[in-house]
């Protein structure tokens, strides 16, 4: 019964990862591409990863899907305003198409092609005795936390969950480097529904609550600083989108320092180990599991940072043209 | 311990039921508000149904009320957007309502 449960789930991803390519429209993409995620998460709780499974359900289908819908509605021909520009351009676009589709073509067979044979290799390569978890479960005691997930992304493999963060925030740059940054300052729009603004009101404190339930589970359960960041990102996010933005609420240098908190605070660690005559973020265990909470918490409050800046930055480019237009 | 099984199994048959016919008003009503309607009632029903099934399944009060609460956010949101969606679409077929009002 499960495995075909599982087999079900298997075809109905690759299914939707095909329909998300093929569909015709746009709407219908980024709809699909939501049911993939959610397909996704299913697989990671099917596999035991339940938290991949958080983090792909609040990523993938969370904050993506936030940022595609949003991406959509610049694409909408109720906002477009210059829409003849948009069927020149796609004419353009088209007649490039036909020309030059076999290589994109050539390239995605062999790309597939490549794909499959590392999957086969690495499902014939699996190694006995499950990799690598009996060399955690007999280093777990001196991590400082009770789960072997993030005894390993914490403490074994800190210095790349360090970079998982740096990454973000290099996202952020590039946005702010396309030309966001000058438009923090934007006028508070307030929601324009009162029943919008109380549900807000009402989620905030309670995301806020489950985003630090998330964070302190990770300890010894699925949840962590990922999970919990994303969640206060949805805190962020609604704010913006009730009229309340909180990066143009705020002062600049308390933006920039939560942004850059986890990141900092992190490597700032890593320094001090390595003064004391350890290794990169090698903790004490005596020390390592209040290190790791503090660690966690400066990070999630840094990615909620990052995130909810990398939507409010992508949603007021796409308001510029529509400025530009109302005043001429 | 029989009699409790039969009830999960009932209920997660209700709720797939109100699912299912949700999903089918999702594909066949002819406009935008019906569609909503189906939608958020019977899923909301639905998840329920389901909610109660599982909370029987597992019989702690803690999960019961861990599960009530996602039923209830689910409401809560799920109602809100629909709201939103219909007020949208409403706004768009009728664009001078607003303006009038300011």
């Amino acid at each position: 019964m499960s495995v075909l449960i599982d087999i079900i789930l298997a075809i109905l991803a690759i299914y939707l990862a095909f329909q998300s390519l093929l569909a015709k429209r746009l709407t219908q993409t980024v709809f699909i591409f939501f049911a993939f995620g959610l397909a996704l998460a299913l697989a990671w709780v099917r596999l035991g990863a339940i938290d991949v499974a958080i983090t792909e359900a609040a990523i993938a289908a969370g904050f993506m899907g936030v940022l595609f819908l949003d991406a959509l509605r610049d694409f909408s021909p109720r906002t477009s305003n210059n829409q003849e520009k948009t069927e020149a351009a796609k004419d353009i676009f088209s007649k490039k198409n036909t020309k030059s589709l076999l290589l994109p073509r050539v390239a995605l067979v062999l790309g597939l092609v490549l794909f499959l044979l590392i999957s086969l290799e690495a499902i014939w390569n699996i190694p006995d005795g499950g990799g690598l978890t009996v060399s955690v479960e007999t280093m777990l005691p001196e991590s400082g936390v009770e789960h072997p997930v993030t005894a390993v992304l914490l403490n074994f493999r800190a210095y790349d969950t360090w970079l998982e963060i740096g990454v973000i925030l290099l996202g952020l740059l590039a946005i702010f480097a396309t030309g966001g940054i000058k438009l923090y300052l934007k006028p508070d729009v307030p929601a324009q529904d009162i029943l919008l603004r109380q549900v807000i009101l009402f989620f905030t404190p309670i995301l806020f609550l489950f985003g630090a339930f998330l964070l302190y589970i990770g300890k010894s359960g699925p949840g962590g600083a990922f999970q919990a960041g994303v969640l206060w990102a949805a805190i962020g996010i609604l704010l913006h989108l009730g009229g309340k933005p909180v990066f143009s609420m705020i002062p600049r240098w308390l933006g920039q320092l939560l942004l850059t908190l986890g990141l900092g605070f992190f490597l700032l660690l890593g320094f001090i180990l390595m003064a004391g005559g350890a290794t990169l973020f090698e903790y004490p265990p005596a020390y390592a599991g209040v290190l790791i909470l503090i660690v966690e918490t400066l990070a999630a409050i840094s990615i909620a940072a990052a995130l909810t800046a990398i939507f409010a930055n992508l949603n007021q480019m796409q308001e510029k043209p529509n400025d530009i237009e109302s005043t001429t | 311990m029989m009699i409790k099984e039969v009830i999960t199994v009932i209920l997660l048959v209700v709720g797939c039921f109100f699912f299912l016919a949700g999903t089918l008003g999702v594909l066949r009503f002819p406009d935008l508000f019906s569609r909503l309607h189906a939608l958020t009632k019977a899923d909301n029903l639905g998840l329920g149904f389901i909610a109660a099934a599982m909370a029987l399944h597992i019989g702690s009060p803690w999960a019961a009320l861990k599960i009530f609460s996602i039923w209830f956010f689910t409401l809560l949101a799920s109602s809100t957007s629909c709201y939103l969606i219909a007020r949208f679409q409403k706004e768009k077929d009728q664009p001078t309502d607003r303006k009038e009002v300011e």
